[in-house]
């Protein structure tokens, strides 16, 4: 992700050293990653990424400040789990920073193996998430000293519960757990809400900071508008080139979770509408993808990264939040319209959410096919696929579930991958040329 | 019907079995399905293949809901309750629920705090199970039935070993008191048990319905049930609490309480199960081993009896640790009573029937190495022993009558036949390394087949010790592995491993995915010597993993036959930094051990 341009080449670097020195001389490694990603952000701002759409340079850059800006202070930071809300630290002025976005960087600096293996020998299991197991092995090689605050929610997974508690016993860090309930209903709206708000409370204490409740209002109020923005621009991503890669999607989604609520991310909302109406039309393949994709693989990254050929051109992780069906609770009772967002996103409760989710985003888009990519360790997306899988195929999206990692080479048969991706584009090819044969014509057929 | 619901309607006819609801979670209201007539059945999760769970879900997911799945899709079951405990549990449900040949399947969804809105959160979920049920079944709620469902709590045993961790099949609970040789209590989430009993009134009321004395306010720390008492509101306004207020599972927010199932009276050590893709109970694991204490040994199983039967060596070993080495002895010495000697005879006889190679020493009474063989085990383990027994008589010039007591170890010292006593390797090697090594403090054995850690106290015995998990990573078999993927015989390997220049990551440790590594690196014309010591690293970082959880300290002692391999020994001491040290005789240490045990029994 931050290492595709020029200036990732300064990670490439690091990532070795990092590798080989992360247990040893923690405070040199830090201080080399750090400055890689300043670099990095240097050039989201002054050296942007011209084949990627303005609101694609506009997503860079938020994922590149949102986790620097965390990393310059990280004494004074709150480490939270991706789908937990981000409004309330937004508004007391921190500064927010999640695992997948930590990991993530960190495997775009090349330099995952060395602190995936680090946790493993404090018992970390291997089969434990890689983005959660490359932030535990951070956190135990002194890399990443001890943040202000803790924060994780039950969703979307498990290890939003273990990673934290773990952390929060090593680090001596005030910890928050949000549980999130499995139905959608108003009891467990309001029952989330009430622990956002216990939460904010804990995090005024902790930083000695009062919450100015019309900001937390403002910042609701833009990350309503956000999600409506995406959801307006879902169909508008037809037949369009969206100039995507694997690595924008992950930036897009951190951009969507971390720094939910604030004016660049509605900013870049709004841009999106306004590229893909005047986006190119483009005739390669449409993927709508499930889960974070392994953005640093290359033979994958020559399939789909600002491709004519192929594209991913919606994901789940962007989709989640999004409330088609309008929502019950508005800005004006904060606390409540981000627990519904939470309670009803469609990672939380049974697999069928999800699916349904997915398959809106290939209707809406009229997809070729989709990709569910079973990240190594975790078990929602792993448990689900099938279902998934079978839901979308009956409904004439053909479907590949893909095994490997988002996060750690190590779990990722490269080449195995790209055979199984490069024969699922053949199929859909020849797929879209019966089709057209047939006079069905593109999209005719959903 | 709620989303977590799906139901096909059927009755039950009068004075038909009643019906049986199978559940997997501990959290299950039992009891509230008593209180329709229905009798709960833990779902044993043990069966044969993962089949239609690999193709249903996926293969990784974690043996126990992948068994999961196979039970509840049999024949015999028809209705499910199933609560949210985990990511793999939700999508048990999923699949379930699209297979739809349930007549009714039901999530229940489990607050992870314990407080007071959590109660009323899980008491609202338990109505609606409560109204789901009395819908499908057409049954009335009875609080009478329900309460004698209750049972009461079970008094803990003295001199036990506590089984924590994954959920444990009764195999496995089998399996465990058989090899460690000690009582066990069942302290993982197959074991439901409720810490209080029912309030007074509720079972008045239960009894006699409405009457004046319920009039009367709770005592302190009972729940008041009313006037109208025999309700299922009544039962519930109790039971929520009751169910939810157990001995926390570890997904609950808050699991301090758990540290009491470790270190407590009577407990002699904690046998901790693990499985692959059960994130849990692997964090609970590594916090255990920070906090010292109780002696304890990681298993890891899949969930089938299959896998737990290959779980002996380590936990007989475990039992003798817990034992103490003298219970060893004097088993020994026990079973020599048996035996032909004649008068006299004072030599020992040492067996260490391994998997790559067959062992034997013997020693006489001033425990000197009085002959010594190394055979090849190939196909036959008993055949090997026979030769290797015979051999070694031959060496030393005596005869079967010559032999006080002949001990074997290793993995086929069961099979062994004519032995007096056979001991696990974790103590002969201990033993063995002693001997060899006085000084040593923590043995590392790398065999064919498993890899071990051991840490010893000043007399050579166990303190405590560690295996590789179910899998070939930092084995002598993962290395045999890589080289016939680089085409080398294993000497020309370990010998090409030092002549590298550049450090090379084999990142996986996972021998299917290095094996794919190295095959990408060949194809990208990685010098050979730079991959061998990039594979040698693996299995030192692999080792190092383990020494880790035993608190290993120098000075290190290598023993088995990657010992010989002088690049992964090199690599091991650049892991551990400092000097590990090898011994002429480590592959012997085994069978030295069993000797020495024998002759330590005589005394």
């Amino acid at each position: 992700m931050a290492g595709e341009s020029w200036v990732g080449g300064i990670l490439d670097w690091g990532g070795n050293l990092l590798s080989e020195y992360s247990t040893n001389a923690p405070d040199t490694v830090r201080w080399v990653l750090n400055r890689g990603f300043d670099a990095v952000r240097w050039g989201t701002r002054h050296l942007p990424n011209r084949r990627k759409l303005p609101s694609g340079q506009t997503a860079s850059r938020i994922a590149l400040e949102s986790v620097t800006r965390a990393l310059d202070d990280f004494g004074d930071a709150v480490v939270t789990s991706i789908w937990l809300p981000s409004e309330p630290f937004l508004a007391l002025g921190t500064n927010p920073v999640c695992a997948e976005a930590l990991a993530g960087f960190v495997a775009a600096a090349k330099s995952e193996a060395g602190f995936a293996a680090e946790a493993e020998a404090c018992g970390i299991p291997p089969t434990y998430c890689s983005y959660h197991r490359v932030l535990l092995g951070m956190a135990a090689s002194n890399v990443l000293e001890s943040p202000r605050m803790l924060a994780s929610c039950s969703v979307a997974c498990d290890a939003n519960n273990l990673t934290f508690k773990a952390l929060s016993r090593y680090w001596g860090t005030p910890h928050f757990y949000v549980d999130v309930p499995y139905e959608t209903d108003e009891a467990s709206i309001r029952y989330v809400a009430d622990q956002l708000r216990e939460m904010t409370h804990q995090a005024e204490e902790v930083f000695g900071r009062r919450l100015d409740e019309e900001a937390l209002r403002a910042c609701v109020d833009r990350t309503n508008r956000t999600l409506d923005n995406l959801q307006r621009a879902l169909p508008l991503r037809r037949g369009r080139y969206l100039a995507s890669d694997m690595g924008l999607e992950m930036q897009e989604a951190l951009a969507e979770h971390l720094w939910l609520g604030t004016p660049d991310t509605l900013a870049m909302s709004e841009q999106q509408l306004d590229d893909f109406a005047h986006a190119d039309s483009y005739q390669g393949l449409n993927l709508v993808w499930a889960h974070t994709p392994p953005f640093f693989l290359d033979s994958l990254k020559r399939l789909l990264n600002q491709s004519q050929e192929a594209q991913i051109v919606a994901s789940d992780m962007l989709y989640d939040q999004v409330l088609p069906e309008g929502r019950a609770f508005g800005a004006d009772q904060p606390f409540e319209s981000m627990a519904e967002r939470l309670v009803r996103c469609c990672f939380n409760g049974p697999a069928d959410r999800r699916a349904a989710r997915l398959l809106e985003l290939a209707r809406a888009t009229a997809a070729d096919g989709a990709v569910v990519f079973c990240h190594w360790g975790c078990k929602e997306t792993a448990g689900a696929a099938q279902l998934i899988s079978s839901t979308l195929e009956e409904a004439g999206f053909p479907t590949l579930v893909l095994d490997g990692d988002g996060c750690d080479r190590s779990y990722d048969m490269e080449g195995q991958m790209s055979t199984r991706l490069t024969a699922f584009l053949e199929m859909l090819r020849a797929r879209r040329a019966e089709l057209a044969a047939e006079g069905a014509g593109h999209g005719q057929a959903r | 019907m709620t989303p977590s619901t799906s139901t096909t309607s059927t009755t039950t006819t009068a004075g038909a079995e009643p019906r049986t609801v199978f559940y997997a979670c501990k959290y299950t209201p039992v009891e509230l399905l008593a209180g329709f007539g229905s009798q709960a059945r833990l779902a044993e999760a043990d069966v044969a293949s993962f089949d239609h769970a690999d193709a249903l879900a996926h293969p990784n997911l974690c043996g126990y809901g992948k068994g999961l799945i196979e039970r509840l899709l049999a024949p015999d079951v028809h209705e499910v309750v199933l609560v949210t405990c985990c990511d793999v549990i939700k999508r048990c449900y999923d699949v379930l629920r699209r297979q739809g040949k349930l007549d009714f399947v039901y999530l229940l969804d489990l607050p992870h705090k314990r407080g007071e809105a959590e109660r009323r959160l899980f008491r609202a979920r338990l109505e609606d199970l409560a109204e789901a049920y009395a819908a499908y079944s057409g049954e009335t709620f009875d609080v009478g039935r329900a309460l004698a469902a209750c049972k009461p709590p079970v008094p803990r045993t003295d001199e036990r070993v506590t089984l924590l961790g994954a959920h444990a099949t009764s195999a496995l609970l089998r399996t465990v008191s058989r090899d460690v040789g000690i009582a066990v209590e069942n302290a993982t989430c197959t074991n439901r048990q409720l810490l209080v009993s029912p309030p007074p009134q509720l079972a008045r009321v239960a009894a006699a319905g409405n009457c004046e004395a319920c009039e009367a306010p709770a005592a302190p720390g009972q729940v008041d049930v009313g006037r109208t008492g025999g309700t299922l509101d009544t039962f519930l306004d109790w039971y929520a609490e009751a169910l939810l207020d157990q001995m926390p599972c570890m997904r609950m927010d808050d699991v301090s309480q758990r540290k009491a199932l470790r270190d407590e009276r009577g407990e002699l050590g904690v046998v901790y199960h693990t499985m692959k893709f059960c994130d849990y109970y692997g964090f609970e694991y590594a916090e255990a081993t920070q906090d010292g204490g109780t002696p304890m040994v990681k298993i890891e199983t899949d969930g089938t009896s299959q896998s737990a039967g290959q779980l002996k060596t380590r936990l007989a070993a475990f039992g003798e640790t817990l034992r103490g080495v003298s219970r060893a002895r004097s088993a020994a010495g026990e079973r020599r009573e048996r035996g032909g000697a004649k008068d006299g005879a004072s030599y020992v006889l040492g067996i260490d029937s391994g998997s790559t190679s067959t062992d034997a020493v013997v020693m006489d009474a001033e425990r000197n190495l009085v002959a010594t063989v190394i055979l090849p085990t190939g196909a036959k383990a008993t055949e090997a022993a026979a030769r290797a027994r015979q051999e070694v008589l031959e060496r030393a010039h005596l005869g079967e009558e010559d032999l006080a007591l002949e001990v074997s170890t290793g993995y086929g010292r069961e099979a062994i036949p004519g032995m007096d006593a056979s001991i696990t390797e974790i103590t002969c090697h201990a033993r063995g390394a002693h001997y060899l090594m006085p000084e040593v403090k923590t043995v590392i054995d790398i065999g064919g087949q498993d890899s071990k850690v051991i840490h010893l106290d000043e007399a050579g015995d166990v303190i405590n010790f560690v295996m590789n998990d179910k899998c070939a990573a930092g084995t002598g078999r993962f290395l045999e592995m890589m080289a016939r993927t680089l085409e080398m015989p294993l000497a020309d390997f370990c010998a090409k491993g030092l002549e590298w220049k550049h450090d090379v990551k084999i990142s996986s440790m996972c021998t299917v995915f290095a094996e794919s590594e190295v095959v990408s690196l060949v194809a990208n014309d990685t010098p050979t010597p730079d991959i061998i010591h990039g594979l040698d690293e693996s299995v030192a970082r692999k080792t190092a993993t383990l020494a880790k959880r035993v608190s290993a300290e120098p000075p290190y002692l290598m023993t088995g036959g990657v010992a010989n391999n002088e690049g992964v020994v090199k690599a091991l001491e650049a892991v551990l930094g400092a000097p590990v040290a090898t011994h002429p005789d480590s592959q012997l240490c085994g069978a030295i051990g069993a000797a020495l045990l024998g002759l330590e029994s005589l005394a």
